[in-house]
């Protein structure tokens, strides 16, 4: 499909920086990256090795201090908070270690909030929101208040609500963080469907496990992106975790599209 | 761009109100008091104002009245009017009443003469205090809008001892106020009551006399008590038409200044002159109360403010994932702005309805009721939105500064 169409997103030594003189260090150091449209991507590596300031920048919460950032195939770096805010409604879905999901709202209200500010009207919201938490096998739960949720439903209405404007890309900050195993691998499954579908995934996380789920497996060390591996390995122990006919279908797929790529190496 | 997500923030802010029920009660309860004392304060304020104006409606408008020496118009005047002139010697003489009354565009004009003295009741020999006689002509009745509520009026063809007396001196030397036919005696004169006065409440008295503790005798008797030479301190004239008024005045002032041999010895002034410092000084009480209840407005503001503020550092998180999900500053300014708003606004109605409340019950107390006008409710309610914007915009820019991936990390 795509050497013609832009990737999703294109790093070019992208540099950030925190504290001041001599206590300045590079959370990131010149990070080189190009995710393609489609890809699961899994970025490893110890703590503050510069993975969450990265998904941050990625999900335009943070700003670099140097190097380009191209989201579809356009640059973000000089655009004003307010341009910044509509590429996140628009363009960004974002999942959170903490689910995040607001209180005083149901279910249904908060997988419809994204909606929001792209100006659509509630019924519509809601019709759009009650879809896509069908397609999460939640539509039971519209109605429920999130403390009424489990863990890993409440994940999956995060999810949901991640999705629900149809993002060109969905970053997950250590989405099982907070989960128990048997609900990390319905999250996990999930991702791996939506990956399936077509949805570019950025996951940040500590936990080697789920590298099985990923296209693709970053390990970052120091602000650097120390490796970066195309993953048809995990793809054959991915398969023998979980028996699904149609994983093996994917992995197929999945496998073929690295090769054509150019790797971003560091 | 987007819209501006109005219908979505007010829904939003009803929720969130509704999650802290007691707390938007009281920040609400501070504007509705704020507001009420304002609206209790500009609605009988207006209350008085419009008695005062309707007074003057009353007067006609036609009114002129003359008075010795140069006076100046200032607010002391009413506040504390100077009784020197009713015991000086007058420069006004009955010269100038007969050409008074000779102009052409002249209904009537009534000359007052304040004599001084006491009255004892001729029976029981009470001596009231503070009573006055004024000897004037029956032109008084109609220009200074007298009414009688018993017996009749002095005029030309009664007895010169008769007498008209007002309602509360009758009760003070008889003490009935159904006195007709009873006598008084003054300076050794002996006079018969022909008539009492109905009771007045008029704020304005550009007479400076008060005719519930008046006795009126005819300007021929008071003339007796004083060597035969009236020693009149005002004449009140009506003209025959409000237009005309100008006029008359103008030619007043040159007939009188030809018959003082042009010495500026007296002062002409229109009825709605005479008025102007009571109208000032209610609107100086009123703007000075407005002032005050304003003070108690700013007190519910700093509430709306600091409640906002609370309400932001709780939701820090929800200001975080809001912003992450795609909404602007802008939106989130708007959000808790309209939250701001919508409290200042439940304030400043229900402090608009218990201010009308409260002054329907401080009325019943006093001689005039609280008046409605468009001008009052905007000023209550715009007021009430005014400070929910000032005090909301602090907070709601502030909610919009917040850094997003700061206000996630909260409480993680």
């Amino acid at each position: 499909m795509s050497k013609k169409t832009p990737p999703v997103i294109e790093l070019r030594g992208l540099t950030k920086r925190y504290g001041m003189g001599d206590a300045q260090h590079n959370a990131l150091d010149e990070v080189d990256l190009t995710i393609e449209k489609g890809e699961f991507i899994t970025i490893m590596g110890p703590s503050g090795c510069g993975k969450t300031t990265l998904l941050n920048i990625l999900g335009l919460l943070d700003r670099s201090d140097d190097g380009e950032y191209l989201l579809d195939g356009k640059s973000v770096e000089t655009l004003s908070n307010a341009r910044h805010a509509r590429i996140r409604s628009q363009q960004i879905g974002i999942v959170f270690q903490s689910f995040n999901l607001i209180n005083r709202l149901t279910v249904i209200e908060n997988v419809a909030l994204p909606l929001t500010y792209k100006g659509m009207f509630r019924t519509k919201r809601l019709i759009m929101a009650s879809d896509i938490l069908k397609s999460f096998h939640l539509s039971e739960r519209e109605y429920y208040m999130p403390w009424q949720l489990s863990g890993g439903q409440m994940q999956r209405v995060a999810i949901a609500r991640a999705l629900v404007n149809n993002p060109s890309i969905i970053l997950a900050d250590e989405p099982t963080g907070n989960l128990d195993s048997k609900s990390s691998h319905i999250v996990m499954e999930e991702l791996s469907d939506l990956h399936k579908r077509g949805n570019t995934i950025v996951l940040v996380t500590h936990n080697p496990n789920l590298t099985t789920y990923a296209s693709r497996v970053i390990h970052m060390l120091d602000g650097k992106i120390a490796s970066d591996t195309k993953h048809p390995v995990a793809v054959e122990s991915e398969t023998v975790k979980k028996p699904l006919n149609k994983t093996t279908k994917v992995t197929t797929k999945k496998s073929t599209k690295p090769r054509k790529r150019k790797q971003a190496k560091k | 761009m987007t819209s501006l997500l109005i219908f979505e923030h007010v829904q939003n802010a009803y929720y969130s109100l509704r999650s802290t029920k007691l707390r938007t009660f009281l920040t609400v309860l501070g504007v509705t008091i704020g507001v009420a004392s304002i609206t209790t304060i500009l609605s009988l304020a207006g209350g008085v104002t419009k008695l005062v104006s309707s007074q003057i409606d009353d007067l006609g408008g036609n009114i002129a009245i003359i008075r010795p020496a140069v006076a100046s118009k200032s607010l002391n005047d009413y506040t504390s009017p100077s009784t020197a002139g009713v015991f000086t010697t007058s420069t006004l003489t009955e010269k100038d009443l007969r050409d008074i009354e000779a102009i052409d565009s002249v209904a009537a004009a009534a000359p007052l003469m304040v004599l001084n003295g006491s009255l004892k009741a001729a029976t029981s020999g009470t001596k009231p205090a503070n009573s006055t006689i004024v000897a004037t002509t029956p032109a008084l009745q109609t220009i200074a809008h007298l009414t009688v509520r018993d017996g009749q009026f002095i005029d030309s063809v009664t007895d010169q001892f008769t007498t008209v007396i007002g309602s509360q001196l009758s009760i003070d030397l008889f003490g009935t106020d159904q006195s007709i036919g009873q006598t008084f005696m003054f300076r050794g004169q002996t006079f018969r009551i022909i008539g009492i006065l109905d009771r007045i409440d008029h704020p304005i008295n550009y007479n400076n006399i008060d005719f519930d503790h008046t006795a009126i005798i005819s300007l021929e008797t008071g003339k007796g008590f004083n060597q035969g030479i009236a020693q009149i301190q005002q004449i009140n004239v009506s003209a025959q038409s409000i237009h005309e008024l100008p006029q008359v005045m103008t030619t007043i002032n040159k007939q009188l200044l030809a018959n003082h041999q042009g010495e500026k010895d007296f002062t002409v002034m229109s009825g709605k002159e005479v008025a102007e410092p009571t109208s000032q000084f209610f609107k100086a009480v009123t703007a000075v109360m407005t002032a005050i209840a304003a003070i108690s407005l700013v007190v519910g503001g700093i509430g709306i403010m600091n409640i906002m503020l609370v309400g932001v550092a709780e939701r820090t998180r929800e200001i975080g994932l809001r912003k992450a999900v795609g909404a602007s500053n802008a939106n989130i300014v708007w959000q808790f702005l309209i939250e701001a708003l919508i409290m200042s606004l439940i304030g400043g109605v229900l402090g608009y309805i218990g201010g009308y409340l409260i002054a329907f019950i401080i009325s019943t107390a006093l001689p005039f009721d609280p008046i409605f006008t468009w001008q009052i409710a905007a000023i209550a309610i715009g007021v009430a939105v005014m400070v929910g914007a000032i005090f909301g915009l602090y907070p709601a820019i502030r909610a919009a500064r917040k850094d997003p991936i700061e206000s996630l990390r909260q409480y993680h």
